[in-house]
């Protein structure tokens, strides 16, 4: 006699029961759904007959042939070679009946897009922020540059265009963001910008703002802004800390995080009023997501201001630790602790399987 | 490259999720015992532990590390603005990760290896393994090559998710991230997507109450090694069961 703590696995009862009782099963099936959905009451009162719903689903899915994709399908042994058109057929069905994907984002005029998503970095007659002054900029380029300009910069700097290379050079080596606005917006925001330089009140809000004469940083507001800028403070509309996202080589930053760009000598490439501009803007896609509704406020603009400030001016006097060869070794070192955790938490297992001793003997007498 | 990412964020994931409903509600009505993944323990029982067990903790912190970001994105950026315990998140995070592709990495060796093993691996199986492989290193890059994930998936990806989920989705910031974030993404949706398929419709009917049952104790009533004994080979008592 021979006993185990093993037992057969699902798939050897199922065998063994001899399969499901089909009729059974669709009325407990219709229980199960809607359990913890719809109140079972409502369902015994037969409210919902669920058995009907299922025929239902049934039929209606035979038709839209996602689910005779399914059927069709051998589920455990993969997809059939032969057939590899009928899932096709469903994946572009459920495409077809999706329909045309809406338009996520409502029309906007070319006024708002321009306070929006330009007027961080650029004003309309009101002197040069982190890009140039755009006004009268239709006398110096032809609409068909600047459209193609606005949508993908970098490939136009790339192709070798002299006007374009000059203006990268000029400002900085910081290239304009692409994919910002569609196409259509961009014809939108061109003429607005158009009749906003005729006007010649163009001046935007944004461009007074960081223009501003600002109170000199002191030692606190630095130190301020290096706690904001690693999270030590946190931010008052509890937006993501910058470590996030950012480093600055600086020896009091505790991990700056690699995702976007590193914030060293942004001060100097940008200057102070387009460092301004892009905190209280955040005119990048990923980094206007993450602030939306959690704008920083202005002191805490002017402290981040002058942290970078100070961070710039010491940069060459600072060696950081790298995290990411600390983070690479601790993962390492912590799985293998792992692996020493998990044989003690099952010091006493099996380790062979039941059968061991008959397999061997099996294959001893091949 | 507007029209890929409206397919890759919007479309996909709907097909990804409709997909996985319709499948996994038909794969249960039409084969309700065939909703489990096949134990090999039973074929090869040592080296599984060393694969299965690594694998399978590691899955379970990371997928719900993921889970829990996605709903409560604010209490983890509250978590992770002091920097030390950012660094303890991540380091925790990725210590796991690192036992997932270690794990999933034996246990892929072990089925590749193994005769017994062979006979019982479908097509399906490779394909899920190779995919799921390929999801762990794409996630072990980003944690270490676009860090600190934990923040900025709380800062960019959750508000992309549940926008899915309220049907307006907005993908402007998940179009401005990195390749290797995007196949991530993807790569989670196809996964999604491919459970009703393979094998791992299994964590849909994890067998919680394994934990607090007692021992089932199974027993023979016939000495098994003379019933294998060549010489008196179906004499005393005819194999049932192996």
């Amino acid at each position: 006699m021979q006993s185990s703590i093993e037992q057969p696995t699902e798939a050897e009862v199922a065998k063994a029961q001899g399969g499901p009782n089909s009729l059974q099963f669709e009325v407990n099936w219709g229980e199960k759904l809607c359990f913890g959905v719809i109140p079972r009451a409502l369902v015994k009162d037969g409210f919902f007959k669920w058995h009907k719903f299922s025929r239902l689903l049934d039929s209606f899915v035979a038709r839209i042939g996602v689910l005779d994709m399914i059927r069709r399908t051998n589920m455990i042994t993969g997809f059939s070679t032969k057939r590899w058109w009928v899932p096709a057929l469903g994946v572009f069905t459920i495409v077809l009946w999706m329909g045309p994907v809406p338009e996520s984002r409502a029309a906007e005029s070319g006024e708002q897009l321009f306070q929006g998503k330009c007027a961080s970095c650029h004003s309309i007659g009101g002197g040069k922020i982190v890009g140039p002054d755009l006004a009268g900029v239709h006398d110096r380029r032809s609409q068909e540059w600047l459209e193609k300009f606005v949508k993908s910069p970098q490939s136009v700097i790339e192709s070798g265009d002299p006007d374009a290379v000059a203006i990268y050079e000029k400002f900085n080596k910081f290239p304009m963001p692409a994919g910002l606005i569609t196409d259509k917006e961009i014809k939108e925001v061109l003429a607005y910008i158009k009749v906003a330089s005729a006007a010649g009140s163009g001046e935007t809000q944004a461009a007074v703002a960081v223009k501003k004469p600002e109170k000199v940083a002191t030692k606190e507001d630095i130190t301020r802004g290096l706690n904001l800028f690693q999270g030590k403070a946190r931010f008052e509309n509890a937006g993501p800390t910058c470590i996030s996202c950012h480093d600055v080589k600086n020896d009091a930053v505790i991990g700056g995080g690699v995702l976007a760009k590193e914030l060293t000598t942004v001060f100097s490439e940008l200057g102070g009023p387009g460092v301004r501009a892009i905190l209280g803007g955040a005119p990048f896609p990923v980094m206007e997501a993450a602030y939306k509704d959690k704008a920083l406020t202005k002191t805490e603009v002017f402290s981040l201001v002058a942290f970078l400030e100070s961070a710039d001016e010491q940069h060459a006097y600072q060696k950081p630790r790298d995290y990411g060869t600390g983070l690479l070794l601790s993962g390492i070192i912590g799985a293998f602790i792992l692996f020493g955790f998990y044989s003690l938490l099952w010091l006493r297992r099996r380790k062979d399987s039941v059968n061991q001793k008959i397999y061997d003997r099996q294959v001893k007498s091949e | 490259m507007t029209s890929l990412n409206e397919f890759l964020f919007i479309a996909f994931p709907y097909i990804a999720i409709v997909v996985f409903f319709v499948g996994t509600i038909y794969r249960y009505k039409s084969t309700p015992y065939k909703v489990s993944s096949l134990s090999s323990q039973f074929l090869e029982g040592k080296k599984v532990f060393w694969g299965i067990v690594p694998f399978h903790f590691g899955i379970i912190i990371i997928f719900l590390g993921h889970l829990l970001v996605f709903l409560f994105p604010d209490d983890v950026l509250r978590w992770n603005s002091n920097p030390l315990r950012l660094i303890l998140h991540e380091g925790i995070g990725f210590t796991f990760g690192i036992s997932v592709f270690l794990g999933l990495t034996i246990l892929m060796l072990r089925r590749w290896f193994n005769p017994r093993l062979k006979m019982v691996t479908n097509r399906m199986d490779v394909a899920i393994e190779v995919i799921i492989l390929l999801q762990i290193i794409l996630g072990l890059w980003i944690a270490l090559g676009y860090r600190w994930g934990s923040s900025w998936f709380a800062a960019d990806l959750s508000p992309y998710l549940w926008s899915i989920f309220k049907l307006n989705p907005q993908i402007d910031a998940v179009s401005a991230l990195p390749v290797v974030i995007k196949l991530h993404i993807v790569g989670a949706f196809l996964i999604f997507l491919l459970i009703p398929f393979t094998r791992l419709v299994h964590f849909l009917v994890a067998p919680f109450h394994y934990i607090w049952r007692r021992y089932q104790v199974v027993m023979w009533n016939w000495d098994k090694d003379q019933v294998r004994k060549p010489e008196t080979a179906w004499q005393v008592t005819r194999p049932k069961n192996n």
